[in-house]
């Protein structure tokens, strides 16, 4: 699904969170959102699915597929989250209700959109639990029973269960350690592109970026400074906020590389 | 629907396992049994009296004894028991009711709404139960309504006060996000997602509010504004024995121990079922075991 942002104020109070935003996903694309921690990624996430916080408010357009969802109703926001809009969140174990099993977490979605049998909806969950690698015995575990890679695998299953045509992960691979990341942005990237839903991957980790997204928008305190095809923009930053965290996210992937080899 | 019979027996067997489990399962069985034999059998009707025998000792006749109007203590212990299950269970599910819905406005992400209510239910909390069965009495007069009325009101504010902790713990966490994400109504993410989560504090609010019930029932009946004369129950029983309890201590002891044992194994019974019922804390609810 394509996504075609114009203008996007977004403020919470009287303070402006981000002020003219301009963005496109075409459709199957997958498109990385970077900037340093507050600089409103995450809002822009949320005014996507339609969950600003209630004393936020949003001006401009924001259309997903042809749909205007500035200003769009309640009831027409529900049925799009979930149906047409998948997200994956940055911490997974937070994201799973900590008394529904797997089974029942994965198959929320559809149970809310689809008129599916309790057989049909079962056989879709275990279909969608060996793609994201996990066993058939995770059916009827509790989140606190998953490690973290775990967790974020369920979570991915939920977003992904009714096929969603755009996935927001926010942050998917911050709460992971190094290895897992990886298999999880693999794992993320190659389902997106068997589905061809379009991505939104939301990150503040350069290494990650490079994996899972070709072009990507640099925001740096609510204003999109630099956007441009994801390698071009890892090797040549042209604006000074993008050269900054190039630089600090080189250093962090260097460090990371150098414990990795001193811990074996 | 095999999976919900399945996760009972699990949560029963584990209550049974621990020992104030096992009591408040007893007695708990002992109370629903004995209410509903009640209704078609006691030893003696209800308005049988026999004023040759009044205040009498127990005897193989009358097995704890008879009161001041010589009639058998058992067969009205037995009939009130019928009378303060259903106090306790209605006032249970008023108090829940009521409570939950205020835990809804409480933890709303409409501000005002959560402002409000949480004012309304520090202001509301301090009225005494009492005085609202009291001032319920004067319409509607004394009747078991009134105590179910008075206290599911009381015991439903003390609810959302308790709850609003947990509740808004989990309003605010992620997985209520991702359910609102998954496009499910704000409704029922309350009721699957957030209810869910304060189970441990609501179980244990709840059975501690049925125990309550049943001394509030005593109390208010001894005021005179409780269930109705001739209308059987504990505190009926107990109202009419008080008053003699220097010379006749024993009509007095039986509905007390009544009370006393039942109050106690409802409390137990919140803290048994909260241990049993948490997948959390219960291992043997959880599934797939096999691994890991």
């Amino acid at each position: 699904m394509s996504v075609e942002i114009r203008n996007l104020n977004i403020t919470i109070g009287s303070k402006p969170i981000v002020h003219d935003i301009d963005m496109d996903i075409a459709d199957g694309e997958r498109v990385g959102l970077v900037g340093s921690s507050g600089s409103g990624k995450s809002m822009i996430a949320k005014a996507l699915m339609g969950l600003l916080p209630a004393n936020a408010s949003a001006d401009g357009s924001v259309r997903a597929g042809g749909a205007q969802l500035i200003g769009a109703n309640d009831t027409d926001m529900a049925d799009l989250r979930g149906r047409y809009m998948g997200m994956v969140f940055q911490n997974p174990a937070a994201a799973l209700n900590p008394v529904t099993t797997v089974a029942q977490q994965v198959e929320l979605p559809l149970r809310l959109h689809y008129d599916l049998s309790a057989p049909e909806r079962q056989e879709r969950v275990k279909t969608m639990l060996s793609k994201v690698g996990l066993p058939e015995s995770a059916l009827g575990k509790y989140p606190h029973e998953l490690s973290g890679g775990q967790a974020q695998r369920v979570g991915i299953a939920t977003a992904l269960i009714t096929s969603p045509r755009l996935i927001i992960a926010d942050e998917p691979t911050t709460a992971l350690d190094a290895i897992t990341q990886r298999q999880i942005v693999d794992l993320l990237t190659s389902l997106v592109d068997d589905a061809g839903a379009s991505m939104l991957f939301i990150t503040h980790d350069f290494a990650v970026l490079a994996r899972a997204t070709t072009r990507c928008y640099v925001l740096e305190d609510g204003a999109m400074v630099e956007s441009g095809a994801t390698a071009d923009l890892l090797d040549h930053p042209h604006t000074e906020q993008a050269r900054k965290l190039v630089a600090a996210a080189r250093e962090l992937t260097l460090h990371r590389q150098e414990a990795e080899v001193h811990h074996g | 629907m095999a999976t919900l019979r399945v996760t009972l027996r699990v949560i029963l067997r584990s209550m049974w396992r621990r020992a104030g489990g096992r009591y408040s399962l007893i007695v708990l069985g002992l109370w629903v049994l004995v209410s509903l034999v009640s209704l078609v059998w006691t030893p003696y009707s209800l308005l049988a009296t026999d004023g040759f025998h009044v205040w009498s000792k127990p005897s193989a006749a009358h097995p704890l004894g008879t009161d001041g109007v010589g009639a058998d203590v058992l067969s009205w212990l037995m009939a009130g028991s019928r009378t303060n299950l259903i106090i306790a269970a209605l006032s249970v599910i008023v108090a829940a009711a009521f409570g939950l819905l205020l835990v809804a406005a409480m933890v709303s992400r409409h501000g005002a709404l959560s402002a409000v209510s949480v004012v309304l239910v520090d202001a509301l909390i301090s009225v005494p139960t009492v005085l609202v069965a009291l001032i319920l009495c004067v319409p509607f007069g004394a009747s078991a309504a009134v105590i179910v009325a008075a206290c599911g009101f009381a015991y439903g504010l003390n609810l959302a006060r308790i709850l609003r902790p947990s509740a808004m713990l989990a309003a605010r966490s992620a997985y209520v996000q991702s359910a609102l994400h998954s496009g499910m109504p704000a409704a029922r993410v309350f009721l699957t997602h957030i209810v869910p989560n304060t189970l441990p504090v609501l179980v244990v609010q709840l059975s501690m509010s049925a125990g309550t019930s049943i001394l509030a029932e005593a109390g208010l009946t001894y005021l005179g504004i409780g269930v109705g004369a001739g209308v059987p129950s504990w505190g009926h029983s107990l109202a009419t024995s008080v008053k003699f309890v220097g010379i006749y201590p024993l009509t007095v002891l039986w509905p007390g121990l009544v009370v006393t044992a039942v109050v106690v194994a409802l409390n137990l019974l919140g803290d048994a079922l909260r241990d049993a019922a948490d997948p959390l804390a219960n291992p043997a609810l959880r599934g797939g075991q096999d691994e890991r």
